[in-house]
Order: C-alpha cells, then structure tokens, then sequence
C-alpha cells in the first residue's frame, strides 16, 4: 500500500508573460525523504520553491500536500498544513532578537502555542536543536553567514514542519561550516521531516540525498538516485560540465 | 546530535563589517540599539508590566488635575494637544507598528466627523451614539479599503491613501443635499433640534483627554501582545512574516481599521466641538501630515514617540503661530526638514539606541539613512 | 460638436504641457524612489522666474523658460545631493517628510517674497489665436505644446543615448551594480533630480504665460504629477507624456461635461484603480519593477 505522499506536484507551472519559469513539472516526495532539487541557474528552481510556499500563484497545475490540493493558497494556509521554508537571501526580523525570531514561528505557525512567554521558552528549545543556544539575546545583524543560515534554519523548524524545503543553505559557506549543516540535516531527517534540498553544491547533494531532481529550463530533466542522476549524459552537459566528471574521478570526492 | 557550534571570533565572513560579536552572548554597542523595543521575556518583573498602565493612569490624573489651572484660551489649546496625540497614535498604529505609511489618514477623521455631523442634523441621533457608530464606520471604511490596498506596498500605499482621501473631499464636497457639500454643515446645538447639550470648554478637554488616553492604551496593548508582534513582523519582513504563518492580510486589515477607528472617534469629536464642518478641513491632507511628522519626530514604532511628538510639535506650532505669524509656517517646515535629517528615527528611538551604544553625536546619526 | 473639439484641442495642448511636469517627476521616482512632494513648487518657482525676468527686464517668456530651467536645475541639484541624500536610505516616509518639508519652505517663501496675488506673464503674441475651422487655437497654448513635446523627446534620447543618461538607468535599477562599475550614484541622482526640476520649471515659466499661478497651484501640480506618474507607470517617459495627455483630456472634457468638482474625484479614483489593479501603469512595462539596493 503506497502511503499519501508528504509532497505531489502535478503539471505545475507558471508563465511570466512569455516566459515559462516552471513547466509541466510532476513528481512526488514519500514521507521521510530527502529529494535534491538540482540545475542551472535561471533553472526555475526558487520559483518552484515559491509556487509550493504560496509566494507565487501556479499558472497552472496542482500542488498537493499530503493529498490536499492547496496550490495558490496563502503563504500562512500552507505554513499551517505543515510546509516551512528557508530564504535564499536569509530574511530575518532585523528588530527581534534571534530568540523572538523564532518565537515567531512558534506563535503563528505551530498550533497549541498561544502566550508570548511561551513560545518565547519554546523558541530557546528550537535554538538548541540548531546549536545556537547561546545566541537568543543577539540582534540578527551581527550573525555570521553560518549563524545567520542557522537562524533561517531555526526559524523554519519553528513551525514543526512536516516538510521542509531549504533554498540554497550552502550557498557560501566554508567548508568546514558545511558539515554541521549536513549533520542538521540528516538529524532531521532521523526525525522523520521530509525534506527537499536546493543546491548547488554537489557534494552536500550526494551526502545527503535520497532522490535527485535536476531542472533545467523550467521542466523536469531526470530524476533519480543521485549517483545515476549526476552521471546522466545530459545533466553533465545541462548542467554539470566535463570538468566536474573529471574532477571527480580524478579526485573521488 | 548536533555539536554545539560557537559563533566565529572574528573573520571575513561578517556580513555587516563594523561589528564583531563578542565572546558572551550579551548584545553590544550598535547590535542591542537593533533590537529596538523588545518584547519582554516571562522574566520581567511584575512591576515593569503594570508600569505604562501606571504612568498613563498617573498622567490622565494630573491632566484632570490641571483642568482647574488653566484659563479658558489654555484649556482650548490643551485640548487640541490631546486631539493630536490620538491622532498620532492612531497614525501609528498602521504607520510606526505595521510600516504602512498612510498618507490618506484624514479620511478617518473626516468620515467620522461627517457621520457625526449628519447623524446628528439629520437623523436626529445624539452625540454619544453618533460618536461610537461613526468610530465603527471609520474602522468598516478602513477594512473595506485595506482590503485593496494593504496589498500595496511603500509609496504606492502612501499614494493610493492620498488618493482616497482627496477623493472622498470631492466626493463629499459634491453631494450637498446629504453633507452640505463646499458651504459646510452644521451640528445643531440649540433649539429643539439639538440633541445633546453643547460640551463646552470643560467637557471638550475631558472628552479629548479621554480619547488621548484611549489611544496611548490601545498603542500599549498592541506593542505588547501577539497582534503588535505580528504587526513587527510584518513590517521588518513581511514575506518572512507570512511564511511563519502569519496571516499577514487580516492582521493588516485589522490594524488599518484599528486606527480608523481611533481617528474617526477623535474626527467625530471634533465635528461637535468645531459645530460648522467644511470638507476642507475636516479632510486636508496638512492634518495626515501633521500625525506623521508628529510620530517620525518623536519616534515612530513606539508608544511614547507619539505621544512626545503630538505634544512637541502642538507646542511648537502655537508658540510660532503666536509670534512669527506671518513666517510661522515657513519656520515649520524648516523645522520639519532638520528633524527629519537629524532624527529620522525619531526622539524616543534615538535616546533608546545612544544608551546602548554610547554613541550620541547627531553627526554620526545623520549618516545612517544617508547615500 | 464644436464645443467638444475645442475641449479636445485644449485638452490635448495642457496635457503635453502637463507631461511635462510630470516626467521629471516619474523619472525621479522610478531611479531613485523618491516621491517629490515639492515637484509642483519647483513648477511655480520656475513661473516667478520667469515672471521675474520678463517684469524686470522684458524678456519673453520662451527664453526666459531656458533661464527657469538652468536655475531649477542648480537648485534640484543642490537639494538631492546635499538634503534629500542624507535620508534616501530611510524608509519612505522620511523622504516624503523630507520632501513635504521642503513643499511648505518654497511654497511660504514665496509667498513671503512675492506675496499670494495671482500673476501671469504676458506676451504679445499668446494671446493670439490660429483658427483651425471652427475650433481656436491659442498660439501661446499651441507654442508650449510643441515645446513640450520636443523636450520631453530630447529627455527620452538623453536618457536612453548618452553616457548620463544611461548612468542614471543604470543606477535606477541597480544601484549597487552600477556602482561597482564606476557610476557615482550620488552624482547620477543629483543629476536625475536637476533634470526634473529644470523641467518642472521650465513648463511652469510656459504656465505663467497660457494662465495665472500664484504659491498655492503648486499643490495641484504635485498632484497632477503624481496621477500621470502612475498612469504611465513609473520612470517610463513615454508614459507619461500618454499620461499627461490623458489627464489633460480628462480635466478638459470633465470640466465642460460634469458638475461641479467631480472632474477631480474622478481623477483620484482612476488613481487608485490603477494602483490597485496595474500598478506598472496604463502604458507598457514597470522599468524598475525589481528593485536592487545596495
């Protein structure tokens, strides 16, 4: 028996005017999945992730979240069934300290939580699940690129969301910051969340992926397991490039 | 699970250069001045909460007290600082706390102040039924036109209010079998039509102070409770704000028409106080910019800005009329101007922030906002 | 019939005159995003120039407008660079206080200095008029008209050809980017206000000659500017010139054809229609819908 999946899209797309951002794209994510969104820029990957929030309205098709069809619903309905998201361009609360930026989460997106000094006390549980315990009482300003993504991170889970999707949390950070994101990662998906991943950065994708998505000119290109996918002929030519196929048999990263 | 991952000491990768976070976790210096009017944690003391409440109730007695100190002329003009602090935190409520800047806010007063003046000369009703019902016709106006228009956003609010409220002139101006149109209307205050007895001075004072206090209560509740949180949010980031489930369209609509109803309470007011009402004042755009100049300058976001800037620039006004009459109005706008660029986060705001960060030179404050 | 053609032809002719009012006025908001709440008294600074020139020294009008413009231009200049720049970072009420603040400085000034009596710069020949059948055709309206038109052309091919101009768009729609390459921003935006102001103030010397101002039509003016603006969608040229044209129509037809003041309504209502509903403006695309701040 096949359990409703957290996450269906069926022909979604959406026109600007002329242009097609995102094109007939349709495929599912199982519960407790991790699924990798990869392609080029300009793939129409943060629009997708804008069309399943509710930031952008579909032109056409569905987006189905565990079987309920809420595509063009408000950015708050589809907060409330579940789905939270992370910023490209991290987006925090500027006046709040990071404490309250989460507490805002936990007021409006969780049910059950309905007094400030209450999600205020919840709002130091989320921080520790991301390692910032120490930072509550700090202006987001002063974050770091690394703390600053974990503060968009914390924000997101603040929800209790049951599908998560991150748009590009990698993006500039150094090495030895991307591990602990992985680790956060992967210790949700222990969890339970269903998570979707945008990325450009390969090896988180293959660290942590279960399926692979690769867009490309607003359709879907291939999808599959992440090994097979990121051989696929012609995401290496859409995408990937001959230099990353040598680099990594070269270097067997 | 997760090591604990302490923050970077210092380094490159600081998004914004001039500041470095320190060993501990207590905010500093220009970080802490960020974070503005926090709410507080469940670890404030008891009487710190009740505090504004005190004060508000502190200052409505002395006010009250006052009363019997002042001449007929002082009354008159205390009483109009109480009308402008309701109107500056009515302002503010959609202005400072939601940072939807309407430039249409008149309308309020004037739709109030006509309701009021029609109901009562030709339906008969009295003032005090007169001044609730128009209070909720202004707040219905508000979320009838929020609806529209709070999907707008920065200067093209701004502007569509304007529109509005310069329409709803004309449109007012144009109809004089119902509002007198371009002559004006009048408030019957003697004979058998008259409904209510006339306030007079003393009544007058005590109801504006009524409706100040009202006001700074209203601002205190929402800048600390849910709703004001909701509200900040939206105005520090409004898709954010929505992605946390925040429903962003009925909170604004809900405060658009909270301040409607503040201002159309003040507008109803004065349309009894005034008696004859012309579309002209009771919808000119100088009084929406008085209310914002009155919040900017003493500090917008905040419950004591409004309340500093309505009494400040009432003053100001006053004394200037009085004795450069003829250039009083030149004197004000130059004043305007060197506030704005001095302080365009306001008095309160600015106290707030050079406590923390030590920093005072209006020098420095001056290149904040600046290219 | 005749009545209507001769409401069209007026129309026609204070819309371009409008437009270009209001093309500075739109070019200043799309670049820099900033709503000039004094645009209508730089207009009638421009017309006391112009008055000025022509009561002290008998110059006509039409030259004394190039005159209007130079001044206008130092003064926009000046105030963008040295005032308006110390707060365009700030949220937007602060510059429209800014800029409100500024209104009523002008507006008082020059009431303290010319006082409120109505004024209108007269010339021998605008007066006059060329009959076009049975309609009439001011010369003075028909001369501003054309000039009008012709500058407002000449900002279209300066801000779209030369280095300056494109300095400017370059800025409008990311600043940060062009910064890097070597536009000085604050210069561009300097330059962008200079030249809304020089027309502003240059249609206002044309004002005084085709009817009376005095301070207080600087209001109506910012107004009107702001309705066109938004017609034509911000920072789009041609926009506005279809934009002054149309209002110029509406205000023509609505005060032969409606009662009393409800031309105006009727503006304030298709101003808040359009932002609601196509907020890029009746007239092509929104130049400057994604906004890039650095």
């Amino acid at each position: 028996m096949t359990a409703t999946p957290v996450l269906e899209t069926r022909g979604l797309g959406r026109r600007f005017g002329g242009l097609k951002a995102v094109d007939d794209v349709s495929f599912s994510v199982p519960e407790g999945q991790v699924l990798g969104v990869i392609g080029p820029n300009g793939a129409g990957k943060s629009t997708f992730i804008n069309l399943v929030t509710g930031h952008i309205r579909p032109t056409s098709g569905q987006v189905l979240i565990e079987g309920r069809d809420l595509a063009g619903a408000k950015p708050w309905s589809i907060a409330h069934a579940g789905v939270s998201r992370t910023f490209q361009i991290v987006k925090p609360f500027r006046g709040m300290s990071v404490r309250e930026n989460v507490a805002v989460g936990i007021l409006y997106g969780r049910k059950g939580t309905s007094r400030m000094s209450q999600a205020l006390e919840q709002a130091d549980e989320v921080l520790a699940e991301v390692g910032m315990s120490k930072l509550g009482d700090r202006a987001p300003g002063g974050l770091s690129v690394a703390d600053a993504r974990r503060l968009e991170f914390a924000k997101a889970l603040a929800l209790r969301p049951r599908l998560l999707l991150l748009d590009e949390v990698m993006a500039g950070l150094r090495h030895s910051e991307i591990e602990p994101s992985l680790e956060l990662i992967k210790s949700l998906r222990e969890r339970g969340l269903t998570i979707i991943v945008v990325e450009h950065v390969m090896k988180a994708i293959l660290a942590i992926s279960d399926q692979v998505l690769v867009l490309h000119q607003g359709k879907v290109l291939t999808s599959g397991e992440p090994r097979t996918v990121l051989s696929d002929p012609r995401v290496i030519e859409a995408y990937l490039g001959q230099r990353y196929v040598q680099r990594r048999e070269g270097g067997r990263s | 699970m997760t090591p604990e991952t302490e923050t970077e000491p210092t380094g490159s990768d600081q998004p914004n250069g001039t500041e470095q976070p320190s060993g501990t976790d207590q905010p500093t210096g220009v970080e802490a001045a960020e974070l503005g009017a926090g709410v507080r944690s469940s670890a404030e003391p008891v009487w710190r909460r009740w505090l504004p409440f005190g004060l508000l109730l502190l200052g409505v007695l002395v006010m009250l007290g006052a009363q019997s100190q002042l001449y007929s002329g002082q009354e008159r003009t205390v009483a109009a600082i109480f009308m402008f602090v309701a109107l500056a935190q009515g302002w503010n409520i959609i202005g400072g706390f939601t940072g939807y800047a309407s430039f249409g806010q008149v309308v309020f007063f004037g739709v109030g102040g006509y309701f009021t003046a029609v109901a009562m000369s030709h339906w008969g009703f009295n003032f005090w039924v007169s001044l609730v019902v128009s209070g909720l016709v202004a707040a219905a106006f508000g979320a009838l036109i929020g609806l529209p228009l709070l999907r707008l956003r920065g200067h093209y609010f701004a502007i569509a209010t304007l529109g509005v409220a310069e329409g709803m002139r004309e449109v007012v101006t144009n109809v004089p079998g119902l509002t007198g149109g371009g002559a004006g209307i009048s408030v019957p205050t003697v004979g058998k039509d008259a409904t209510t007895a006339y306030l007079g001075n003393d009544g007058f004072y005590l109801l504006f102070l009524a409706l100040a206090a009202l006001s700074v209560l209203v601002a205190i509740l929402v800048a600390r409770n849910k709703f004001g949180f909701a509200l900040r949010a939206i105005n520090q980031d409004e898709d954010a704000a929505a992605a946390m489930g925040i429903n962003t369209t009925r909170a604004k609509v809900s405060a658009f028409a909270l301040s409607g109803l503040v201002t159309g309470l003040v507008g109803s007011t004065y349309a009894f106080q005034q008696v004859t009402i012309f579309p002209q004042r009771l919808f000119d755009v100088d009084i929406t910019v008085l209310m914002v100049v009155m919040v900017v300058i003493g500090g917008s976001g905040t419950v004591l800005g409004p309340l500093l800037g309505a009494v400040a620039l009432q003053f100001l006004s006053e004394y200037l009329r009085r004795n450069f009459t003829e250039v009083h109005t030149f004197i004000l706008g130059a004043i305007i101007i060197a506030a704005v660029v001095l302080l365009p986060q306001g008095a309160v705001n600015y106290v707030r922030e050079a406590r923390q960060s030590g920093e005072w030179s209006l020098l420095a404050n001056v290149r904040r906002y600046r290219l | 019939m005749s009545q209507f053609l001769q409401a069209t032809i007026y129309g026609l002719l204070q819309g371009g005159l409008l437009a270009l009012i209001a093309v500075g006025f739109s070019l200043v908001w799309g670049v820099m995003n900033v709503v000039n709440l004094a645009h209508g008294s730089f207009v009638i600074l421009g017309a006391y120039v112009g008055w000025k020139l022509n009561s002290a020294m008998g110059l006509d009008p039409f030259l004394g407008m190039l005159v209007a413009a130079v001044v206008l231009f130092a003064v926009g200049y000046l105030l963008q660079r040295w005032l308006i720049n110390l707060v365009i970072n700030g949220p937007i009420f602060i510059t429209l206080l800014l800029t409100f603040g500024l209104d009523l400085l002008i507006v008082q000034g020059m009431n303290i200095t010319f006082s409120a009596d109505y004024r209108s710069i007269k010339t021998a020949y605008a007066g006059d008029s060329l009959a076009l059948g049975s309609v009439r055709v001011p010369v003075g309206r028909l001369l501003a008209f054309v000039i009008a038109l012709l500058v407002t052309f000449a900002l279209v091919a300066l801000v779209n050809r030369t280095r300056t101009g494109l300095s400017i768009m370059a800025t409008g729609m990311d600043r940060g980017a062009a910064r890097l390459m070597g536009i000085r921003a604050r210069h561009a935006y300097a330059l962008t206000f200079g030249i809304a102001a020089a027309l502003a103030g240059m249609a206002g010397t044309m004002v005084g000659t085709v009817g009376t101002f005095n301070p207080a039509a600087a209001g109506g003016f910012t107004l009107l500017s702001f309705v066109i603006a938004v017609l034509g969608g911000l920072g789009n040229m041609y926009g506005a010139l279809v934009g002054g044209l149309l209002i110029g129509l509406v205000e023509a037809w609505g005060g032969q054809y409606l009662p009393g003041t409800w031309v105006n309504a009727l503006a304030f209502a298709v101003l808040v229609l359009v932002l609601v509903f196509r907020p890029s403006g009746l007239v092509g695309r929104a130049y400057y819908s994604a906004r890039q701040e650095v």
